[in-house]
This record gives C-alpha cells, structure tokens and sequence, in this order.
C-alpha cells in the first residue's frame, strides 16, 4: 500500500488534487492522509507558549479547518476512504516536511495550476521542501482520466531510479504505459518514432541504447510498456504531444538548472506531473 | 437559444451558416438569417426585379437552404409540416378524425432589412432578444466583410449578446474560455458545452490574473465551472495566465481553433480589450472568436 500525504489547502488546486488523487487510489492501492499547514506569518507571529499559545493557534485554525473539512468531505462520496485532515500552524515547507519523515511516507501530492508563465513552476520545483524530501513527488495540475501514463527520459536520466520508482508506485496497478525518449531540436516537425525505426536512424544510436536499456529493466521488473518512442521537438512541442496522458512521470535533479530541458517540459505539460529525484 | 447569423453574399457567410447549423442540430435553436441591403429601388419596374433578381435575396435563400440540407427532412425541427386528418383522444375513450396543422417546432426566418448594415443586424439582435449573433468574414483580408470592412469588429464590440465571429474552414480542436470575473451566465456556461460537444474540442478555461494569484472569486468560479462540465462528462483543463501576457498566450492559443472571452462590465478585459483593440483580436487571431455577454 502507498502510503501518501496530499498537502491541502483551501484553493481550486487543492481541490483538484484531492480529486485526481481519489481517481487514482480506485486504481493503486493507497492509504491517503490530507495535511493543511496554516502559515503563522498571515496572522502575525506566535505569542507566548503553553495555552496561550494554544488559544491562538486554534483560533487561527478554526476558519481553515472549516474550508478543509468541506473540501474533504465533497470527495468522500467517491473516495470513502479519505480521513479528517491533520491541522497544524507553522511555516509550510518545515511542517510538511516533518511529517514526511515521521510518517515514513511514499508519496507526497500537492496542487499546481497549470500556468502560461513556465517560472512558476520553475521556481516551484526551487522549493526548500522539494530540494530536501525523500519520497517522490505528484504535482496535480489539471483534472484528467488516468488513462495512460507517460514515462519520459532523457540523456541524463537516473533510469535505476525511475524504473524503481515507478514499479513501486504502480505495483499491480492495471495502467498503460508507454516509454518515451526527449530529445530536443531546434523548431520544426515533431516526429514520434517507435525504437525500431529510431534504431536505423542515422542519429539515434546512444538515444535507441537508453530506450532499449530502460525498455529491459522495465520488462524485467514486470512492467512492459505498451509502446516505446523517441520525441524530437521544442519542449513545448513535446510537452503538446504529452497533453493527452493521464500522468507523466520523469526525473529530475533536485537543483534543477534554470535552463533544464525536462523543467521546462514538465511546467508545460497540463496534465499531472510524477517526479522522482536523481 | 435564438440565434442570429449576420451573412451577404460571400464563401464566409456560407460556412458561418453551416457551423450554425451543427449547433442548432444540437440545440435546436431558434434562428433567423438575415441579410441587409443599403438601399432598393422604391418604385417601377427595377423595384418589381428587386425580390427576384438582388444577389442578396438570392444568397439569403440559398443560405437558407445550405442550412435545411444539414438536417434529415424527417428529424428537421425547421420544416412546416403538411396538414391532414389524425385521429386524437378529445375526452377519455372518445377519439375523433381531426384536421390538423403541424407548425415547425422552431423557427428559421431568413430576413432582409435595408440600411446601414451594422445599425440593421444590431437592432435585429436587439428586436429579436438574440443571445448570439455569428458572422463569417474574409479571413485574406484581415477578416473584414466585402462591401464593410469594420463590420465584423463593430457587430463584436456593440452587440447587446454574445457574438461568434468563426473563421472559414478553422478545424476547431481546443476551446479555450478567459474568464476574470466571477459574473458568468448559465447560458454561456450551456453555450460552451454545446460547442465542446459539437467539435469533440478539448475545453481550457483560462483564469486571468493581474499578479501570480487569482482573485478568490474568480478561483471560486473556476472550480464551480470544473464541477460543472466535469458533471457533464467534459474534462476541462485549467491554466493560470497573467493579463500582461494573454496577447503572446493568445497568439500560441490561436492554433488550435476557438477562442472565448467572458465579457462583463467587472471584466478587466474590457480594459484590456477595449472597443479599439477587440478589432486587433478579431483580425490577429486566426482563431474564431466568440465573445461572451
């Protein structure tokens, strides 16, 4: 069972994370926990200790954990499984962070809306949370079918990692999923090339070897993909040929540079994005 | 719905007439097409010709016509139906042979008025109680109408309802609605599903934001709209653009086939798009454009 925790708070992204994150849990085996962290600093800080300190933070809870509780229980219909969320006052990255560590969790979910300006995203991923959490990582930012997943690497790729990841997270889940090869060009043609014909390519030769090296560690983890093809377009001509998956997974660097191909991919894709760290 | 299509005698019009007619095939719309004509002979034998022989006349009926041939004569809610005998209960267990007419369920009036064709399609919506005015235009000419190049652009910014300027032969595979304001009508909510509907387009609602976050009410709206065709079976997307960047956004956007803006007098894209700049939207976008009132 995955273990997750959905940071929640009380906004449409939220929202729809919890909803995508129910949609997945017919389909994985999950024990979901919801969180909501009340920032201090939006209220001033925190007087005193003790009760003093108690009154002021239960105060500061009472409206947010009324906006939770009716966020939580909209989904409960489809998603019975959901739990009242955990309620604390403190400064977000630090908290979430903690609670990843003392729950041992598998995966972390949060909501991102999806936005034209790919520097949000981009600063998002610069987060102090995401530089030191464990576990991987599930940016919801659009309601979509989990219909079929995308796994994209690159030449940089940690393929261990992600092949573990992956199998983990998806262990007896009947999900599609193709694997995918980034390679970036200068504008022009997107071409979709399945690895056969990549093979016989004049420039693919390293490209179809980590293709077919991923394909094998995939196959012999038990989790064949339904097909294998290699991109080569703009990011943002690769992130439109993503649009149509349910969920896109890669890797990446915990530092991502400013200029990283696969960052800028992934803030273009609309669907959800599942991010384990090299 | 009653809608109203704008047309002359141009390809434009045409194609403007036949995407209405898919629509009306799923809303079963009451519409009216109408063509104006600036001035006619008032008297003599010219005037008698008139009917008969104007190109205008002439492309309205056969508009009228390019129109009726989407629909199977016997599933077409346009169509007067003959008169004759049919046999109807008039009180329990008592039926009578009654001579009946069966009226069209729902109107199609093809219509010319005279005058300045701006000032006539306006007070036609206005008399009509129109809720969406569509128009083709040459898109070669930076979708102008032949005989009033600022035609399109005017019907847009003055319209009393909403108004669809669709794009000859535009292959519409994503709808993307902007909305900044918390103000949406049921209607165009309804509007919008019936066109995802009738292309099978990808629906993106576009929240516009002045700084990185929404306004609460807008956010709000956003996730009302999300249930709202999530409950119909539609999948929209949702993407955050800030106002300084919506014409590079719009320009990306354009591609894919139709663009949609929320109208309201809170819109700040009243102030964005404000009467002189829409004209730059209309004839910059190869998108088709559909406002929203």
């Amino acid at each position: 069972m995955i273990k997750t925790l959905v940071s929640l708070n009380a906004d449409l992204a939220s929202s729809i994370a919890l909803r995508y994150i129910c949609q997945m849990a017919s389909m994985v085996d999950m024990d979901i926990r919801t969180i909501h962290v009340e920032e201090a600093d939006a209220e001033g800080n925190p007087p005193g200790t003790g009760w003093v300190r108690r009154t002021w933070e239960k105060g500061l809870l009472g409206t947010a954990e009324a906006e939770i509780s009716q966020l939580i229980n909209a989904e409960r219909a489809s998603c019975p499984t959901l739990s009242s969320p955990k309620m604390i006052v403190g400064e977000h990255e630090a908290e979430i962070l903690r609670e990843l560590e003392e729950g041992s969790y598998d995966l972390l979910v949060e909501g991102i809306l999806l936005s034209f300006d790919t520097s949000h995203f981009e600063n998002r991923m610069r987060s102090k949370l995401y530089k030191k959490m464990d576990c991987p990582l599930l940016l919801v930012k659009n309601l979509v079918a989990l219909n079929r997943i995308a796994l994209v690497i690159d030449d940089h790729t940690d393929l261990p990692s992600l092949v573990s990841v992956f199998s983990k997270l998806f262990e007896g889940a009947q999900l599609k999923f193709d694997l995918l090869h980034m390679i970036l060009q200068k504008p022009g043609r997107l071409s979709f090339k399945k690895d056969a014909q990549d093979a016989a390519s004049p420039v693919s030769g390293k490209k179809s070897s980590i293709l077919t090296k991923t394909n094998n560690m995939l196959t012999e983890a038990g989790r064949p993909p339904s097909e294998v093809k290699t991109m080569r377009d703009v990011p943002s001509g690769i992130a439109d040929s993503l649009q149509d998956y349910g969920l896109v997974m890669a890797c990446l660097t915990r530092q991502p540079a400013r200029k990283s191909p696969m960052l800028e991919v992934l803030s273009r894709v609309p669907s959800a994005v599942l991010l384990c760290w090299q | 719905m009653r809608i109203l299509i704008a047309v002359d005698e141009k390809p434009y019009s045409a194609h403007a007439v036949r995407e209405v007619a898919r629509l009306a095939a799923n809303t079963w719309a009451n519409v009216t097409l109408l063509g104006v004509h600036a001035t006619i002979p008032t008297s003599g034998p010219a005037a008698r010709e008139w009917t008969v022989n104007d190109p205008l006349p002439k492309a309205v009926r056969e508009l009228r016509e390019t129109f009726l041939q989407h629909f199977k004569e016997e599933e077409c809610p346009y169509l007067q139906r003959e008169f004759g005998y049919e046999l109807i209960e008039v009180t329990k267990g008592v039926w009578e042979e009654l001579y009946v007419a069966k009226t069209a369920r729902k109107d199609l009036k093809a219509k010319i008025r005279i005058g300045n064709p701006i000032k006539e399609i306006l007070a036609e919506a206005q008399e009509e109680e129109s809720d969406l005015i569509v128009l083709g235009c040459d898109q070669a000419r930076d979708c102008t109408w032949e005989d009033s190049r600022i035609l399109p652009q005017k019907i847009v910014n003055d319209a009393p309802c909403s108004v669809l300027v669709a794009k000859e032969e535009k292959q519409v595979n994503k709808i993307v609605c902007c909305l900044d304001h918390d103000l949406v009508s049921q209607q165009s909510l309804e509007m919008i599903n019936q066109l995802v509907t009738l292309y099978k387009a990808k629906l993106v609602i576009i929240g516009l934001t002045e700084g990185e976050e929404l306004k609460v009410e807008v956010e709000k709206k956003m996730d009302a709209i999300l249930r709202y065709y999530t409950a119909r079976d539609i999948e929209p997307w949702v993407e955050i653009v800030e106002l300084s960047s919506l014409g590079a956004f719009i320009t990306q956007e354009a591609k894919w086939g139709l663009m949609a803006l929320w109208m309201g007098k809170k819109s700040i894209l009243e102030k964005v798009f404000p009467k002189g700049k829409v004209d730059k939207l209309i004839k910059g976008s190869e998108s088709s454009v559909l406002i929203l009132r």
